[in-house]
């Protein structure tokens, strides 16, 4: 049952066993496999409920209903822009569908280093299989390749670099090109289509547009949450919390829920996936804004072995006309000639598989605060990623390549890479967005570095979970999507188990 | 002694200079004028911040011609829609946007040794204060500037008259 808490006129009072905060991959399946063990739990959720009608394929309408802050979320320096999702789905409702496991390679770092058992690659292997049937996870088929798409793979072919087609969670897909606004055509086989339903059937209720201001906890045992709705208080009572609102919001809500934190680690350890993207003007027309935005990726620059200097991966990133604009450089005039180019355009992006070490608190008010600046070491593999744009691009039959740095870089052959100075990758220098915000909650068996063991409960506050992309101990590498939906559900066994004994 | 950053100087340098502007916002705020049709309607803004949005909204979505066949920022009421769309931002962004749009009014074109007002400016030279924000060694005026930017070319290219320009076909469905 769905109850959208706008539509709340008096303050209530629930009584639960489980209570979920946040609905996106993380908290749609662990509400569901709470649900199906039988546990009477409710999820509550910040944004509101929006079905496929409510999706206007418009980026003035659809930021501010699906993104936090309209899409304006950014690192407290204002440097990096942090898109992530808000409703019913979570991010799931905007991200562009790609579908990649956990690579072995860090689920090993993972044990090794930082001590988090029973999620090597042989134990998560069930559940990323179990998740990619849920999710009808499929290779995205070379017809359905778009021109963006196409360049990436003519490129790499080109220069004889590692590359290869992407898999997917759509079924009956349109090829709008509108996945980052919502699907329309309800394609997506995400929490809300997929999930929820079978949550709904199993018992489960979900509240929209109710944000949970503060976790309950006494003597050491989680006892429910705080939430407040347009016009209603809401307070859950409830022996199992889960926590699954995101890296951010997760980890700003238990920072201001006064949780025992001897050893500081709430809100540390935060990656972001940082992005920054090279475009290409083509004399062919590219119509780059239809069909799946992203199919094709290059690996060339990217290894997890430990102490690997290929930490960037690289994949298209077009954009509807807004986000172009403000990708863009410069304004005016010239802004607007450039923009005459845009059917033309073929845009990648560069994404680090980063080390910086960010973090996530909460301002008096409540609300989250994210404090990132990229190292230099991270800056210097944007730079190589960016670098590798451009040549890819140009390897395409790009006729110019631009990077949108503060003064602009416009490139107009393969030649000028080669001697090019890449000091603009600094704070400002260049626009830098981030979708995989991880690791603020961070698993581990070892309390002084984590702040939650290896069955995803908090160290200090029994009944306490994590159930979001908060649990990762380092940056994935890979789109989160997967990893978080596996560890979920990998995770929720052991809820269960302990909600017995609580 | 704990040492400084010059990071945190510039950072708080810009934090300051905005709050400045805000606070010289409050004394300098006589002798803009607003279409009547919009005064009534304005839910954020006030008219001279309404004033100063519009000026820097025709220079950053000015037209790459002249001759007619392109909206300008006034013609798809950027101003107008921006301050129905900062409803939708959380208070701590309005607030910051806001005290922008009085750095821009009042501080920013002393950097470039103008003295008047950033919307009384001529274009060239609202122009030459705008790209000293966009190139600006503080942080904080870059990324305003950034946040600006963005923000105008939504209310820019939001409008279907807008998209001929592009060659972009607009939405699919007709949804909401």
């Amino acid at each position: 049952m769905i109850v959208r808490g706008r539509e709340l006129g008096s303050d209530v009072t629930l009584d639960v066993d489980a209570v979920v905060v946040g609905t996106g991959a993380g908290g749609g399946m662990a509400l569901r496999e709470l649900a199906r063990a039988g546990l009477k739990v409710v999820a509550l959720e910040e944004g509101g409920y929006h079905r496929p009608r409510d999706f206007t394929q418009r980026e003035d309408e659809m930021l501010p209903m699906l993104f936090q802050d309209a899409g304006g979320r950014t690192t407290r320096d204002l440097a990096v822009r942090v898109l992530q999702g808000r409703g019913v789905g979570g991010s799931t409702i905007h991200n562009t569908n790609l579908c990649k496991r956990t690579p072995s390679d860090i689920l090993d770092l993972w044990r090794d280093r930082y001590a988090v058992s029973g999620a090597g690659p042989v134990e998560m292997a069930p559940a990323f299989e179990a998740v990619e049937r849920d999710l009808s996870v499929t290779e995205i088929p070379a017809e359905l390749r778009n021109p963006n798409n196409e360049v990436l793979r003519e490129g790499a072919e080109k220069l004889g670099w590692r590359a290869g087609p992407l898999k997917h969670n759509r079924v009956g897909c349109q090829l709008s090109g509108f996945c980052e606004l919502g699907c329309a055509y309800d394609a997506k086989q995400n929490v809300a289509k997929v999930l929820l339903p079978q949550a709904e059937a199993a018992g489960a209720t979900v509240y929209s547009d109710v944000k949970v201001v503060r976790v309950l906890h006494e003597r050491g045992r989680a006892t429910g949450v705080v939430a407040v709705a347009p016009n209603a208080w809401v307070t859950v009572k409830a022996r199992i919390v889960v926590l699954a609102a995101s890296a951010v919001g997760s980890a700003a809500l238990a920072a201001r829920s006064d949780l025992p934190d001897p050893f500081r680690q709430i809100g540390r350890g935060l990656r972001l996936h940082p992005g920054a993207v090279v475009a290409g003007r083509f004399e062919r027309t590219m119509n780059s804004e239809y069909g799946i935005p992203q199919s094709y990726e290059c690996t060339e620059l990217l290894s997890f072995e430990e102490g690997s200097d290929k930490r960037v991966w690289i994949v298209p990133a077009f954009a509807h006309p807004i986000g172009t604009a403000s990708m863009l450089p410069g304004f005016g005039k010239e802004h607007m000639r450039a923009m005459r180019t845009y059917g033309k355009l073929a845009v990648l992006t560069a994404m680090v598989h980063d080390e910086t070490d960010g973090r996530v608190s909460a301002d008096a008010e409540g609300r989250p605060v994210i404090d990132y600046v990229m190292s230099a070491a991270d800056r210097a593999q944007m730079a190589k990623g960016l670098v590798a744009c451009a040549r890819l691009l140009f390897a395409a039959g790009a006729a110019e390549v631009v990077i949108p740095a503060i003064p602009p870089v416009r490139l107009q052959s393969a030649r000028e890479v080669d001697g090019l100075r890449t000091d603009f990758v600094r704070p400002h220098g260049l626009p830098v967005t981030a979708v995989h915000p991880m690791g603020t909650l961070r698993m581990g068996d070892d309390p002084r570095r984590a702040v939650v063991d290896s069955r995803g409960e908090h160290h200090f506050v029994k009944g306490l979970f994590v159930s979001d992309g908060s649990l990762f101990p380092t940056s994935l590498g890979a789109p989160p999507q997967i990893s978080i939906y596996a560890f979920a559900l990998h995770l929720a066994k052991h809820i269960v188990e302990r909600a017995k004994s609580l | 002694m704990k040492r400084v950053s010059r990071r945190a100087v510039l950072g708080g340098v810009g934090a300051a200079l905005l709050a400045a502007a805000g606070g010289v916002a409050v004394v300098r705020t006589r002798g803009y004028e607003v279409p009547a049709d919009v005064a009534g309607r304005l839910r954020v803004l006030a008219p001279w911040q309404w004033v100063v949005l519009a000026a820097a909204a025709r220079r950053i979505a000015a037209p790459d011609v002249d001759d007619g066949s392109v909206p300008t920022a006034d013609d798809v009421g950027v101003a107008t829609f921006l301050d129905s769309y900062l409803g939708n931002l959380p208070d701590p962004m309005q607030r910051d946007f806001l005290r922008l749009l009085a750095f821009l009014e009042h501080l920013a074109p002393l950097g470039q040794k103008l003295t008047s007002r950033f919307s009384r400016l001529g274009a060239a030279d609202q122009d030459r204060v705008l790209a000293s924000l966009e190139a600006s060694d503080q942080g904080l005026l870059r990324g305003g500037f950034d946040g600006l930017k963005s923000l105008v070319f939504m209310g820019y290219y939001r409008d279907p008259r807008t998209w001929k320009i592009l060659g972009y076909a607009g939405p699919f469905v007709r949804n909401g």
